[in-house]
Protein backbone atom coordinates (compact mmCIF):
# COMPACT_ATOMS: atom_id res chain seq x y z
CA UNK A 1 0.00 0.00 0.00
CA UNK A 2 1.42 3.28 -0.98
CA UNK A 3 1.63 5.95 2.01
CA UNK A 4 3.26 8.95 1.34
CA UNK A 5 4.29 11.69 4.12
CA UNK A 6 4.43 15.25 3.21
CA UNK A 7 6.01 17.98 5.74
CA UNK A 8 5.62 21.69 5.96
CA UNK A 9 7.55 23.91 7.36
CA UNK A 10 6.22 27.73 8.19
CA UNK A 11 6.63 30.39 5.66
CA UNK A 12 8.51 32.21 7.45
CA UNK A 13 11.44 29.94 8.76
CA UNK A 14 14.80 30.69 8.40
CA UNK A 15 17.24 28.39 6.04
CA UNK A 16 18.48 26.89 9.58
CA UNK A 17 15.09 25.76 10.65
CA UNK A 18 14.47 24.06 7.59
CA UNK A 19 17.61 22.78 7.51
CA UNK A 20 17.19 20.84 10.95
CA UNK A 21 13.68 20.28 9.79
CA UNK A 22 15.08 17.59 7.09
CA UNK A 23 17.73 16.55 9.40
CA UNK A 24 15.21 15.56 11.81
CA UNK A 25 13.44 13.74 9.04
CA UNK A 26 16.41 11.81 7.92
CA UNK A 27 17.14 10.67 11.32
CA UNK A 28 13.77 9.08 11.47
CA UNK A 29 12.99 7.92 8.35
CA UNK A 30 14.61 5.94 5.56
CA UNK A 31 13.65 8.02 2.39
CA UNK A 32 13.37 11.67 2.47
CA UNK A 33 13.37 14.34 -0.83
CA UNK A 34 12.44 17.77 -1.25
CA UNK A 35 9.27 18.82 -3.13
CA UNK A 36 9.79 22.71 -2.22
CA UNK A 37 11.55 24.93 -0.32
CA UNK A 38 10.41 23.65 3.42
CA UNK A 39 8.48 21.04 1.84
CA UNK A 40 9.53 17.39 2.55
CA UNK A 41 8.35 14.00 1.08
CA UNK A 42 8.46 10.55 2.63
CA UNK A 43 8.24 7.16 1.29
CA UNK A 44 6.67 5.22 4.38
CA UNK A 45 5.67 2.35 2.19
CA UNK A 46 6.70 -1.11 4.02
CA UNK A 47 7.79 0.62 7.04
CA UNK A 48 4.40 -0.02 9.23
CA UNK A 49 6.28 -3.17 11.12
CA UNK A 50 9.53 -1.47 11.83
CA UNK A 51 8.36 1.95 12.62
CA UNK A 52 4.58 1.66 13.38
CA UNK A 53 1.32 3.47 11.77
CA UNK A 54 1.86 6.31 9.60
CA UNK A 55 -0.27 8.85 11.51
CA UNK A 56 2.28 7.85 14.93
CA UNK A 57 4.81 8.10 12.90
CA UNK A 58 4.10 11.59 11.88
CA UNK A 59 3.20 12.76 14.88
CA UNK A 60 6.58 11.23 16.19
CA UNK A 61 8.61 13.83 13.70
CA UNK A 62 6.51 16.69 14.65
CA UNK A 63 7.34 16.24 17.86
CA UNK A 64 10.96 15.26 16.74
CA UNK A 65 10.88 18.55 14.67
CA UNK A 66 9.45 20.75 17.48
CA UNK A 67 12.79 19.58 19.61
CA UNK A 68 15.09 20.66 16.96
CA UNK A 69 13.30 23.80 16.58
CA UNK A 70 11.65 23.60 13.60
CA UNK A 71 7.73 23.53 13.94
CA UNK A 72 6.28 21.51 10.43
CA UNK A 73 3.00 20.12 9.41
CA UNK A 74 2.21 16.37 8.48
CA UNK A 75 -0.13 15.34 6.17
CA UNK A 76 -0.35 11.60 5.47
CA UNK A 77 -2.11 10.49 2.14
CA UNK A 78 -1.67 7.73 -0.42
CA UNK A 79 0.40 10.17 -2.94
CA UNK A 80 2.98 12.92 -2.33
CA UNK A 81 0.61 15.37 -3.97
CA UNK A 82 -2.68 14.75 -1.80
CA UNK A 83 -0.53 14.41 1.11
CA UNK A 84 1.29 18.10 -0.07
CA UNK A 85 -2.24 19.21 -0.23
CA UNK A 86 -3.46 17.72 3.18
CA UNK A 87 -0.31 19.38 4.64
CA UNK A 88 -0.67 22.36 3.78
CA UNK A 89 -4.33 22.21 5.64
CA UNK A 90 -3.16 21.37 8.63
CA UNK A 91 -2.26 23.72 11.38
CA UNK A 92 1.63 23.90 12.10
CA UNK A 93 2.66 21.38 14.84
CA UNK A 94 0.00 19.23 14.26
CA UNK A 95 0.03 15.50 11.73
CA UNK A 96 -3.47 14.35 9.91
CA UNK A 97 -4.00 11.23 8.11
CA UNK A 98 -6.57 11.45 4.88
CA UNK A 99 -9.56 9.68 5.96
CA UNK A 100 -11.38 8.96 2.77
CA UNK A 101 -10.28 8.09 -1.01
CA UNK A 102 -8.14 10.43 -2.36
CA UNK A 103 -10.26 11.68 -5.51
CA UNK A 104 -13.04 12.31 -3.11
CA UNK A 105 -11.10 14.53 -0.85
CA UNK A 106 -9.38 16.67 -3.60
CA UNK A 107 -12.82 17.46 -5.56
CA UNK A 108 -14.66 20.11 -3.60
CA UNK A 109 -11.03 22.03 -3.63
CA UNK A 110 -10.71 24.80 -6.35
CA UNK A 111 -9.04 23.49 -9.64
CA UNK A 112 -5.79 26.03 -8.62
CA UNK A 113 -5.02 23.29 -6.30
CA UNK A 114 -3.12 21.28 -8.91
CA UNK A 115 -0.43 22.28 -10.32
CA UNK A 116 -1.83 24.07 -13.52
CA UNK A 117 -0.29 27.48 -15.29
CA UNK A 118 -2.59 30.15 -14.48
CA UNK A 119 -3.48 31.11 -17.80
CA UNK A 120 -4.62 26.91 -18.25
CA UNK A 121 -6.82 28.13 -14.68
CA UNK A 122 -8.28 31.00 -16.42
CA UNK A 123 -9.50 29.01 -19.68
CA UNK A 124 -11.21 26.70 -16.67
CA UNK A 125 -12.88 29.48 -15.68
CA UNK A 126 -14.18 30.93 -18.63
CA UNK A 127 -15.23 27.16 -19.48
CA UNK A 128 -17.53 26.95 -15.98
CA UNK A 129 -14.52 24.77 -14.28
CA UNK A 130 -13.53 25.86 -10.68
CA UNK A 131 -13.53 23.08 -8.96
CA UNK A 132 -11.05 19.78 -9.23
CA UNK A 133 -13.89 17.46 -9.85
CA UNK A 134 -15.02 19.55 -12.14
CA UNK A 135 -11.76 19.05 -13.97
CA UNK A 136 -11.44 15.39 -13.38
CA UNK A 137 -14.56 15.04 -15.22
CA UNK A 138 -13.01 15.94 -18.30
CA UNK A 139 -11.93 13.52 -21.00
CA UNK A 140 -8.08 12.93 -20.59
CA UNK A 141 -7.49 12.81 -23.98
CA UNK A 142 -9.02 16.42 -24.84
CA UNK A 143 -7.29 17.44 -22.01
CA UNK A 144 -4.00 16.43 -23.56
CA UNK A 145 -4.90 17.53 -26.86
CA UNK A 146 -6.35 21.17 -25.85
CA UNK A 147 -4.46 21.99 -22.91
CA UNK A 148 -1.27 20.01 -23.14
CA UNK A 149 1.22 17.35 -21.24
CA UNK A 150 1.63 19.22 -18.20
CA UNK A 151 -2.38 19.89 -17.69
CA UNK A 152 -3.29 15.96 -18.80
CA UNK A 153 -0.62 15.19 -15.44
CA UNK A 154 -2.21 17.28 -13.62
CA UNK A 155 -5.54 15.74 -14.37
CA UNK A 156 -4.27 11.99 -13.67
CA UNK A 157 -3.54 13.88 -10.35
CA UNK A 158 -7.15 15.68 -9.90
CA UNK A 159 -8.48 11.22 -10.62
CA UNK A 160 -6.63 10.38 -7.35
CA UNK A 161 -3.52 8.51 -9.84
CA UNK A 162 -0.53 10.14 -8.13
CA UNK A 163 2.30 8.00 -8.88
CA UNK A 164 4.90 10.59 -8.44
CA UNK A 165 7.98 9.13 -6.55
CA UNK A 166 9.89 10.34 -3.57
CA UNK A 167 13.50 11.31 -5.29
CA UNK A 168 15.54 10.91 -2.23
CA UNK A 169 18.42 13.36 -1.08
CA UNK A 170 20.91 12.25 0.78
CA UNK A 171 21.12 13.03 4.67
CA UNK A 172 23.41 15.77 5.13
CA UNK A 173 27.10 14.30 6.57
CA UNK A 174 28.53 15.15 9.84
CA UNK A 175 32.58 14.99 8.99
CA UNK A 176 33.87 16.30 12.36
CA UNK A 177 37.23 15.74 14.02
CA UNK A 178 38.19 16.98 17.75
CA UNK A 179 41.01 16.84 20.06
CA UNK A 180 40.43 17.90 23.80
CA UNK A 181 44.47 19.33 24.58
CA UNK A 182 45.95 18.97 28.46
CA UNK A 183 47.62 21.79 28.55
CA UNK A 184 46.16 24.74 26.26
CA UNK A 185 47.89 25.93 22.96
CA UNK A 186 49.31 29.33 23.12
CA UNK A 187 50.79 29.87 19.40
CA UNK A 188 49.85 29.65 16.38
CA UNK A 189 52.17 27.08 14.95
CA UNK A 190 51.44 24.91 17.81
CA UNK A 191 47.81 25.20 16.78
CA UNK A 192 48.59 24.12 12.61
CA UNK A 193 50.65 21.28 13.85
CA UNK A 194 47.52 19.95 15.72
CA UNK A 195 45.26 20.84 12.97
CA UNK A 196 47.18 18.48 10.94
CA UNK A 197 46.37 15.46 12.83
CA UNK A 198 42.61 16.41 12.78
CA UNK A 199 43.02 17.15 9.24
CA UNK A 200 44.34 13.64 8.05
CA UNK A 201 41.30 12.46 10.16
CA UNK A 202 38.56 14.56 8.24
CA UNK A 203 40.32 13.83 5.13
CA UNK A 204 40.64 9.95 5.53
CA UNK A 205 36.33 10.32 6.16
CA UNK A 206 36.00 12.33 3.16
CA UNK A 207 37.86 10.22 0.87
CA UNK A 208 36.40 7.01 2.68
CA UNK A 209 32.96 8.32 1.21
CA UNK A 210 34.40 9.90 -2.31
CA UNK A 211 33.44 13.46 -1.26
CA UNK A 212 35.70 16.59 -1.05
CA UNK A 213 34.99 19.58 1.48
CA UNK A 214 33.66 22.94 0.14
CA UNK A 215 33.11 24.08 3.19
CA UNK A 216 35.34 24.03 6.38
CA UNK A 217 35.02 25.35 9.77
CA UNK A 218 37.38 25.48 12.64
CA UNK A 219 35.83 25.39 16.18
CA UNK A 220 38.51 26.31 18.99
CA UNK A 221 37.53 26.39 22.51
CA UNK A 222 39.51 29.07 24.34
CA UNK A 223 40.34 29.85 27.69
CA UNK A 224 38.44 32.67 29.13
CA UNK A 225 36.89 33.68 25.58
CA UNK A 226 34.02 32.56 23.71
CA UNK A 227 34.56 29.75 20.86
CA UNK A 228 36.47 31.17 17.99
CA UNK A 229 34.74 29.76 14.51
CA UNK A 230 36.68 30.31 11.44
CA UNK A 231 34.80 29.17 7.93
CA UNK A 232 36.79 28.48 5.15
CA UNK A 233 35.30 27.89 1.07
CA UNK A 234 37.92 25.56 -0.65
CA UNK A 235 37.69 26.12 -3.91
CA UNK A 236 38.29 23.75 -5.87
CA UNK A 237 36.91 21.43 -3.14
CA UNK A 238 39.75 19.43 -1.85
CA UNK A 239 40.11 16.03 0.57
CA UNK A 240 44.36 16.78 0.89
CA UNK A 241 44.73 16.86 4.24
CA UNK A 242 47.70 19.67 2.66
CA UNK A 243 44.53 21.55 1.51
CA UNK A 244 42.56 21.79 4.06
CA UNK A 245 46.10 22.72 6.60
CA UNK A 246 46.56 25.07 4.09
CA UNK A 247 43.00 27.05 3.88
CA UNK A 248 42.60 26.87 7.57
CA UNK A 249 46.64 28.16 8.12
CA UNK A 250 45.58 31.12 5.99
CA UNK A 251 42.27 31.48 8.12
CA UNK A 252 44.82 32.27 10.86
CA UNK A 253 46.90 34.45 9.23
CA UNK A 254 43.99 36.71 8.12
CA UNK A 255 43.24 37.29 11.73
CA UNK A 256 45.22 40.57 13.45
CA UNK A 257 48.22 40.06 14.84
CA UNK A 258 47.31 40.61 18.53
CA UNK A 259 49.13 39.12 21.47
CA UNK A 260 47.71 35.99 22.81
CA UNK A 261 47.41 37.24 26.03
CA UNK A 262 45.20 39.62 25.28
CA UNK A 263 42.19 37.33 24.19
CA UNK A 264 39.40 37.89 26.37
CA UNK A 265 39.87 41.84 26.50
CA UNK A 266 36.67 43.25 25.69
CA UNK A 267 36.94 44.37 21.67
CA UNK A 268 39.46 41.91 20.81
CA UNK A 269 37.42 39.00 19.69
CA UNK A 270 39.69 37.77 16.92
CA UNK A 271 42.85 37.15 19.09
CA UNK A 272 43.55 33.39 19.14
CA UNK A 273 43.97 33.32 22.75
CA UNK A 274 45.05 29.62 25.02
CA UNK A 275 42.99 27.46 22.72
CA UNK A 276 41.66 24.24 25.19
CA UNK A 277 40.46 21.95 22.21
CA UNK A 278 40.30 22.28 18.70
CA UNK A 279 37.72 20.75 16.03
CA UNK A 280 37.92 20.87 12.09
CA UNK A 281 34.23 20.04 10.71
CA UNK A 282 33.32 19.92 6.71
CA UNK A 283 29.72 21.35 6.90
CA UNK A 284 29.47 21.36 3.27
CA UNK A 285 30.88 18.40 0.84
CA UNK A 286 30.60 17.80 -2.81
CA UNK A 287 31.35 14.76 -4.43
CA UNK A 288 35.72 13.69 -5.43
CA UNK A 289 36.25 14.62 -8.55
CA UNK A 290 39.63 13.05 -10.38
CA UNK A 291 42.66 15.07 -11.13
CA UNK A 292 44.33 14.50 -13.90
CA UNK A 293 47.48 12.67 -13.25
CA UNK A 294 50.81 14.56 -14.75
CA UNK A 295 52.03 11.50 -16.52
CA UNK A 296 54.76 13.28 -18.25
CA UNK A 297 55.37 15.64 -15.75
CA UNK A 298 55.69 14.06 -12.00
CA UNK A 299 55.46 17.55 -10.55
CA UNK A 300 52.29 18.81 -12.04
CA UNK A 301 50.22 17.60 -9.78
CA UNK A 302 51.21 20.69 -7.50
CA UNK A 303 50.23 23.20 -9.71
CA UNK A 304 46.78 23.44 -7.94
CA UNK A 305 48.67 24.20 -4.92
CA UNK A 306 50.54 26.82 -6.83
CA UNK A 307 47.48 28.32 -8.15
CA UNK A 308 46.06 28.29 -4.84
CA UNK A 309 48.63 30.23 -2.93
CA UNK A 310 48.75 32.87 -6.07
CA UNK A 311 44.64 33.36 -5.31
CA UNK A 312 45.48 33.83 -1.27
CA UNK A 313 48.72 36.01 -1.95
CA UNK A 314 46.42 37.96 -4.80
CA UNK A 315 43.77 38.34 -2.20
CA UNK A 316 46.46 39.54 0.63
CA UNK A 317 48.58 41.77 -1.57
CA UNK A 318 46.35 43.13 -3.84
CA UNK A 319 46.22 43.75 -7.81
CA UNK A 320 49.70 43.89 -9.51
CA UNK A 321 51.62 41.67 -6.96
CA UNK A 322 51.49 38.13 -8.57
CA UNK A 323 53.02 37.94 -11.78
CA UNK A 324 53.36 35.76 -14.44
CA UNK A 325 56.08 37.22 -17.46
CA UNK A 326 55.54 36.43 -21.34
CA UNK A 327 58.31 37.59 -23.82
CA UNK A 328 56.59 39.89 -26.80
CA UNK A 329 59.41 40.54 -28.99
CA UNK A 330 63.11 40.11 -27.20
CA UNK A 331 64.80 42.51 -30.00
CA UNK A 332 62.25 45.33 -28.78
CA UNK A 333 64.65 48.56 -28.38
CA UNK A 334 62.67 49.72 -25.23
CA UNK A 335 62.86 47.30 -22.43
CA UNK A 336 59.20 47.66 -21.36
CA UNK A 337 58.25 46.67 -24.94
CA UNK A 338 60.12 43.31 -23.98
CA UNK A 339 58.03 41.71 -21.86
CA UNK A 340 54.97 41.52 -21.32
CA UNK A 341 53.15 41.35 -17.09
CA UNK A 342 50.26 39.85 -16.67
CA UNK A 343 48.31 38.76 -13.40
CA UNK A 344 48.31 35.01 -12.36
CA UNK A 345 44.59 35.23 -10.90
CA UNK A 346 42.51 37.89 -12.88
CA UNK B 1 73.17 4.68 20.17
CA UNK B 2 72.14 7.07 23.58
CA UNK B 3 72.28 5.55 27.19
CA UNK B 4 69.32 3.93 28.35
CA UNK B 5 68.51 7.66 30.08
CA UNK B 6 68.78 8.89 26.92
CA UNK B 7 66.24 7.19 25.12
CA UNK B 8 63.86 6.85 28.14
CA UNK B 9 63.71 10.69 27.95
CA UNK B 10 63.55 10.17 24.19
CA UNK B 11 60.55 8.09 24.23
CA UNK B 12 58.71 9.90 27.27
CA UNK B 13 59.07 13.19 24.95
CA UNK B 14 57.69 11.28 21.77
CA UNK B 15 54.78 9.75 23.83
CA UNK B 16 54.13 13.19 25.28
CA UNK B 17 53.87 14.89 21.86
CA UNK B 18 51.67 12.12 20.58
CA UNK B 19 49.31 11.88 23.11
CA UNK B 20 49.28 16.18 23.02
CA UNK B 21 49.03 15.90 19.00
CA UNK B 22 47.63 12.72 18.17
CA UNK B 23 49.48 9.19 17.30
CA UNK B 24 50.47 10.13 13.56
CA UNK B 25 51.92 13.93 14.62
CA UNK B 26 55.75 11.71 14.74
CA UNK B 27 57.22 9.62 12.36
CA UNK B 28 60.56 8.19 12.35
CA UNK B 29 62.97 9.16 9.73
CA UNK B 30 63.83 5.27 8.93
CA UNK B 31 60.23 5.30 7.49
CA UNK B 32 60.97 7.98 4.88
CA UNK B 33 61.93 7.27 1.54
CA UNK B 34 63.61 9.78 -0.66
CA UNK B 35 65.60 9.47 -4.38
CA UNK B 36 69.37 10.48 -3.89
CA UNK B 37 68.91 12.68 -6.49
CA UNK B 38 65.49 14.62 -5.21
CA UNK B 39 67.81 16.19 -2.54
CA UNK B 40 69.73 18.85 -4.76
CA UNK B 41 68.24 20.65 -8.02
CA UNK B 42 71.51 20.43 -10.53
CA UNK B 43 71.60 23.22 -13.18
CA UNK B 44 74.41 20.89 -15.55
CA UNK B 45 77.10 23.18 -15.15
CA UNK B 46 80.05 23.32 -12.92
CA UNK B 47 78.46 24.69 -9.99
CA UNK B 48 77.32 21.20 -9.35
CA UNK B 49 81.07 19.72 -9.30
CA UNK B 50 81.70 22.37 -6.66
CA UNK B 51 78.53 22.36 -4.40
CA UNK B 52 77.05 18.99 -5.71
CA UNK B 53 74.16 21.64 -6.82
CA UNK B 54 71.40 23.72 -5.04
CA UNK B 55 70.52 21.87 -2.54
CA UNK B 56 66.36 21.34 -1.12
CA UNK B 57 65.17 21.12 1.89
CA UNK B 58 67.74 23.96 3.35
CA UNK B 59 67.91 27.41 2.54
CA UNK B 60 71.23 28.55 0.44
CA UNK B 61 72.63 31.80 0.06
CA UNK B 62 74.11 33.01 -3.32
CA UNK B 63 75.86 36.33 -2.13
CA UNK B 64 78.20 39.07 -4.58
CA UNK B 65 77.89 42.58 -5.52
CA UNK B 66 75.56 44.09 -8.48
CA UNK B 67 76.70 42.48 -11.89
CA UNK B 68 78.56 39.50 -10.40
CA UNK B 69 76.38 36.39 -12.11
CA UNK B 70 74.86 35.46 -9.13
CA UNK B 71 71.36 36.09 -10.95
CA UNK B 72 72.23 34.10 -14.14
CA UNK B 73 72.93 31.50 -12.16
CA UNK B 74 70.04 31.53 -9.91
CA UNK B 75 68.18 31.14 -13.01
CA UNK B 76 69.88 28.28 -14.49
CA UNK B 77 68.67 26.34 -10.86
CA UNK B 78 65.04 28.01 -11.60
CA UNK B 79 65.15 26.31 -15.11
CA UNK B 80 66.62 23.12 -13.13
CA UNK B 81 63.97 23.21 -10.42
CA UNK B 82 61.56 23.29 -13.46
CA UNK B 83 62.66 20.52 -15.51
CA UNK B 84 60.08 17.65 -13.56
CA UNK B 85 57.24 19.84 -14.42
CA UNK B 86 57.68 22.19 -10.68
CA UNK B 87 56.82 25.69 -10.24
CA UNK B 88 58.74 28.11 -9.24
CA UNK B 89 57.89 31.14 -6.90
CA UNK B 90 60.41 34.15 -7.29
CA UNK B 91 59.74 36.65 -4.65
CA UNK B 92 61.18 40.22 -6.25
CA UNK B 93 60.73 42.81 -4.29
CA UNK B 94 63.06 45.27 -6.63
CA UNK B 95 60.97 44.40 -9.57
CA UNK B 96 64.45 43.72 -11.04
CA UNK B 97 63.65 39.96 -12.44
CA UNK B 98 64.94 39.88 -16.38
CA UNK B 99 62.17 37.85 -17.85
CA UNK B 100 64.29 37.67 -21.08
CA UNK B 101 67.45 36.42 -19.40
CA UNK B 102 65.09 34.20 -17.27
CA UNK B 103 63.60 33.10 -20.83
CA UNK B 104 67.65 32.52 -22.58
CA UNK B 105 68.43 30.44 -19.28
CA UNK B 106 65.38 27.96 -19.96
CA UNK B 107 63.36 29.41 -17.31
CA UNK B 108 59.42 28.73 -18.35
CA UNK B 109 57.47 31.75 -17.64
CA UNK B 110 54.62 30.03 -17.75
CA UNK B 111 55.53 28.06 -14.64
CA UNK B 112 57.11 31.13 -12.59
CA UNK B 113 55.54 33.17 -10.46
CA UNK B 114 56.94 36.33 -9.42
CA UNK B 115 55.82 38.19 -7.02
CA UNK B 116 56.65 41.89 -6.82
CA UNK B 117 55.86 43.65 -3.18
CA UNK B 118 58.03 46.57 -1.62
CA UNK B 119 57.13 45.59 1.93
CA UNK B 120 59.63 43.30 3.79
CA UNK B 121 56.94 41.55 5.56
CA UNK B 122 54.62 40.92 2.43
CA UNK B 123 57.84 39.53 0.82
CA UNK B 124 58.54 37.26 3.62
CA UNK B 125 55.31 36.30 4.09
CA UNK B 126 54.69 35.22 0.31
CA UNK B 127 57.62 32.88 0.34
CA UNK B 128 56.67 31.09 3.63
CA UNK B 129 53.26 30.42 1.63
CA UNK B 130 55.09 29.09 -0.92
CA UNK B 131 57.14 26.82 0.95
CA UNK B 132 54.02 25.68 3.33
CA UNK B 133 51.90 24.94 0.40
CA UNK B 134 54.64 22.20 -0.81
CA UNK B 135 53.21 23.35 -4.45
CA UNK B 136 56.67 25.20 -5.59
CA UNK B 137 59.93 23.17 -6.17
CA UNK B 138 62.10 26.20 -5.57
CA UNK B 139 61.78 30.04 -3.63
CA UNK B 140 64.23 32.07 -5.15
CA UNK B 141 63.83 35.32 -2.88
CA UNK B 142 66.23 38.50 -4.30
CA UNK B 143 66.37 41.20 -1.84
CA UNK B 144 68.10 43.49 -4.30
CA UNK B 145 71.28 46.34 -3.23
CA UNK B 146 69.59 46.39 -0.12
CA UNK B 147 70.33 50.51 -0.12
CA UNK B 148 67.02 51.31 1.75
CA UNK B 149 65.92 50.42 5.75
CA UNK B 150 62.93 48.71 4.37
CA UNK B 151 64.59 46.17 2.03
CA UNK B 152 64.75 42.43 2.78
CA UNK B 153 68.31 41.62 4.08
CA UNK B 154 69.31 37.38 4.15
CA UNK B 155 69.01 37.91 7.74
CA UNK B 156 65.06 38.48 7.68
CA UNK B 157 64.51 34.95 6.07
CA UNK B 158 65.30 33.35 9.40
CA UNK B 159 61.24 32.50 9.66
CA UNK B 160 61.48 30.83 6.32
CA UNK B 161 64.12 28.27 7.45
CA UNK B 162 62.26 25.93 9.44
CA UNK B 163 59.57 26.32 6.66
CA UNK B 164 61.90 24.95 4.04
CA UNK B 165 63.87 22.43 6.21
CA UNK B 166 62.76 18.98 5.94
CA UNK B 167 60.55 19.98 3.22
CA UNK B 168 61.08 18.79 -1.05
CA UNK B 169 61.54 22.30 -1.72
CA UNK B 170 64.81 24.98 -2.11
CA UNK B 171 65.04 28.24 -0.93
CA UNK B 172 67.55 30.64 -2.81
CA UNK B 173 68.08 34.15 -1.00
CA UNK B 174 69.78 36.26 -3.82
CA UNK B 175 71.86 38.77 -1.84
CA UNK B 176 74.49 41.55 -1.90
CA UNK B 177 75.35 41.28 1.92
CA UNK B 178 75.95 37.96 3.09
CA UNK B 179 73.55 37.00 6.33
CA UNK B 180 75.74 38.41 9.55
CA UNK B 181 73.52 36.27 12.40
CA UNK B 182 72.08 33.55 10.01
CA UNK B 183 74.26 30.46 9.37
CA UNK B 184 72.61 30.00 5.97
CA UNK B 185 74.85 27.86 3.01
CA UNK B 186 76.32 30.57 1.43
CA UNK B 187 78.16 30.55 -1.90
CA UNK B 188 80.27 33.88 -2.57
CA UNK B 189 80.26 35.24 -6.27
CA UNK B 190 83.20 37.89 -7.21
CA UNK B 191 83.46 39.34 -10.92
CA UNK B 192 87.02 38.32 -12.08
CA UNK B 193 87.01 40.92 -15.04
CA UNK B 194 85.09 43.04 -16.82
CA UNK B 195 84.73 42.18 -21.18
CA UNK B 196 85.33 45.29 -23.26
CA UNK B 197 84.61 45.68 -26.85
CA UNK B 198 84.55 48.49 -28.92
CA UNK B 199 84.76 50.55 -25.62
CA UNK B 200 81.83 49.14 -24.44
CA UNK B 201 81.09 46.21 -21.81
CA UNK B 202 79.33 43.50 -23.18
CA UNK B 203 80.01 41.05 -20.22
CA UNK B 204 82.16 39.79 -17.61
CA UNK B 205 83.64 36.93 -16.24
CA UNK B 206 83.08 35.64 -12.44
CA UNK B 207 83.65 32.66 -10.01
CA UNK B 208 81.93 30.90 -7.24
CA UNK B 209 83.34 30.52 -4.33
CA UNK B 210 82.27 26.43 -3.17
CA UNK B 211 83.33 24.39 -0.27
CA UNK B 212 86.93 23.51 0.37
CA UNK B 213 88.00 26.84 -1.65
CA UNK B 214 86.82 25.00 -5.01
CA UNK B 215 85.46 27.71 -7.36
CA UNK B 216 83.47 27.77 -10.22
CA UNK B 217 83.95 29.90 -13.23
CA UNK B 218 81.54 31.67 -15.72
CA UNK B 219 81.41 34.24 -18.20
CA UNK B 220 78.20 36.48 -18.70
CA UNK B 221 77.75 37.79 -21.78
CA UNK B 222 75.16 40.96 -22.35
CA UNK B 223 74.50 40.74 -25.94
CA UNK B 224 73.39 37.70 -26.39
CA UNK B 225 72.65 37.10 -23.03
CA UNK B 226 74.27 34.02 -22.43
CA UNK B 227 76.31 32.60 -19.47
CA UNK B 228 78.80 30.37 -20.84
CA UNK B 229 80.30 27.50 -18.30
CA UNK B 230 84.03 27.99 -17.97
CA UNK B 231 84.69 25.07 -15.57
CA UNK B 232 86.54 24.52 -12.25
CA UNK B 233 89.27 26.66 -11.62
CA UNK B 234 91.06 23.86 -10.69
CA UNK B 235 90.41 21.69 -13.64
CA UNK B 236 91.32 24.62 -15.73
CA UNK B 237 95.06 24.99 -13.92
CA UNK B 238 95.56 21.50 -14.44
CA UNK B 239 94.59 21.46 -17.96
CA UNK B 240 97.08 24.59 -18.67
CA UNK B 241 100.15 23.34 -16.61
Amino acid sequence: MKVFAVARTAQAASDAARQRALDALHTALPRVGVLDRGVYACDLRGTRRLLGAPLEVARRIVALCERAGATCAIGVGPGTFVARVLADQTPLGEARELAMDARAFLAPLPVATLPLDPRIVDELALMGIRDVAGFAALDRGSVLDRLGRAAAAAHALASGMDDLPVHGVPPRRRIRAGRRFDDAIGSKEQLVFALRVLADTVADRLRADGLAALRLVLHAEREDAPVLRLERVLLPPAAEPAALVRSLRWALDELPHRSFVSAGTPGDRHALGRIEAAAIEAVEVEPLRGRQLGLFAPDGAHAEEAIAVAQHLRGRLGAGAVLRARVQSPDARLPEREVEWTEVVA
Amino acid sequence: MGSVATVAALDGAIARVERRYGSRALARGASFERRSDEGVLRTGTAFDRIAGGVPTGAPCAFVGTGACGKLALALRAVAAAQRDGAHVMWVDPTASLDAVAASHAGVDLNRLLVVRTRRRADALTSAAAALRSGGFRLVALDTGPGLLASSVRADDVAPLVPLVRGSAAALVVVTDQAPRRLALLTFRFERVAWERELGRTTGWTFRVAGARGAEALFHARSYPRTLLDLGVRGELLEASA
